[in-house]
């Protein structure tokens, strides 16, 4: 017997498919991006090629989405107990970063890991939120 | 919220995974409901009480809406 409901389990499988066909676009733009930044290009296509890497991640966050709607109410609750969090810590952790790099010299750390950041938080607040309703 | 979900569940000798399968819900949900630590939707909780074919206060009580009435 599945722990899942039947609906769930097709939302999970739909999710699973679109990930990898995201994450594989995702790692194809990014070389690709690599590889074209470092030719001389006009300023303007680096900007364009810079942007491109955003769309296979969008595609990412639009899997989360559906994924999301095809959940049952408590995990879409669960869910987003640990979206809050995530986006908290980050939230203020950046923040708070913000100051130090600002006001005390710390080092000055790039906005690219905001994201990273952000779902590396949501990972670990989901975990802590599922133990809370075990 | 108390609720008798486990009471009638096992008078009709349901497992989780049983009721979570009727009411299209996993059963990790089922569990939550049951050890009050989730309370239900409204619609959710129909849906429920319709499957036991019991009103919905007879299946969930909030004592402390009772408590706030008085």
């Amino acid at each position: 017997m599945s722990e899942q409901s039947s609906t769930q389990a097709r939302a999970a499988k739909r999710y699973s498919r679109d990930m990898i066909l995201a994450s594989l676009l995702y790692t194809a733009v990014v070389f690709g991006g690599v590889l074209a930044i470092k030719q001389d290009l006009p300023h303007w296509a680096v900007i364009v090629i810079a942007l491109l890497p955003i769309l296979p991640a969008l595609l990412m966050l639009r899997a989360y989405l559906v994924f999301l709607k095809g959940m049952d109410e408590f995990h879409r609750q669960v869910q987003g107990e640990a979206v809050a969090i995530a986006a908290g810590v980050t939230g203020f952790g950046s923040f708070t970063y913000g100051f130090l790099e600002e006001w005390a010299g710390f080092p000055h750390l790039p906005l690219i890991w905001v994201l990273p950041v952000l779902i590396f938080a949501w990972g670990v607040a989901l975990c802590v939120v599922r133990l809370r309703y075990k | 919220m108390r609720n008798r979900l486990k009471v009638l569940r096992a008078e009709r000798n349901w497992s989780q995974a049983d009721l979570a399968d009727k009411l299209d819900v996993s059963r990790q949900s089922v569990n939550a409901i049951e050890t009050g630590k989730y309370d239900p939707s409204l619609p959710l909780a129909f849906k429920i009480a319709a499957l036991f074919g019991l009103p919905i206060e007879h299946i969930f009580s909030a004592e402390d809406v009772a408590q706030a009435a008085e």
